[in-house]
């Protein structure tokens, strides 16, 4: 059996576009992120995680549909 | 000469702490969107006179604060950091410790306590690792 992985309608590209739109709204320096993507079955999983060991912190994890590129969640760490 | 460290119930309980807690909140002006900023810093314990002391760190930003590698105190060893999370819940900000916060818990060794509009959190381990001996900064 073959099994054949559908290609998301929005691209991974596009949701970290999405993303990122939120994020300086809320967060500057976004240099000081690494980001994490994921597709999971909800969406695009994508967090921005301080680069910095030993920094108290935390960056925004969104879900972004993969269908229609709209924001399904988003949490802001502080 | 004790030699386990108090746990992080034990020092969030204790008036030195408390009112450490209390400043760095204040400090970081959680009213006011434009000034509103993280403080905090390090709790010690001396374990011949069961002394605790804290020692604040430069403000940090808005959403970060920097615990590098604490100030030695003479006869004291880190038990613990703290720091506030001043932004609202209100506008989608998360008090919890962040991932990273956790993170930094486990691998520094000692709690990290959270001061938020709502309570105190605290992440990582119930009290510093590996008890009062070695060096007096990070355990690990």
């Amino acid at each position: 059996m073959v099994t054949v992985e559908s290609v998301p309608a929005v691209s991974c590209d596009r949701a970290l576009a999405v993303a990122h739109a939120d994020a300086v709204t809320v967060y500057d320096q976004l240099q000081r992120y690494r980001i994490e993507v994921e597709l999971e079955p909800d969406g695009w999983h994508i967090a921005y995680h301080i680069r910095e060991k030993r920094v108290a912190g935390g960056g925004p994890h969104y879900v972004i549909d993969a269908t229609t590129g709209a924001i399904v969640s988003k949490k802001y760490y502080q | 000469m004790e030699s386990e460290a108090p746990t992080a119930t034990e020092l969030e309980a204790h008036p030195v702490v408390r009112a450490a807690f209390a400043a760095a909140w204040a400090d970081s002006f959680p009213d006011d969107p434009a000034l509103r900023h993280e403080e905090g810093g390090f709790v010690y314990y001396n374990p011949t006179n069961a002394d605790v002391a804290v020692r604040r760190v430069l403000p940090g930003r808005k959403d970060e604060l920097r615990l590098p590698a604490p100030p030695v105190l003479q006869n004291y060893y880190v038990v613990a950091t703290f720091h506030t999370h001043p932004n609202p819940s209100s506008e989608g900000w998360i008090p919890d410790p962040s991932p990273e916060d956790r993170e930094g818990a486990y691998e520094t060794g000692v709690p990290w306590f959270v001061v938020t509009e709502f309570d105190v959190f605290v992440a990582g381990p119930e009290r510093r690792v590996g008890g009062l001996n070695g060096p007096s900064g990070y355990p690990q």
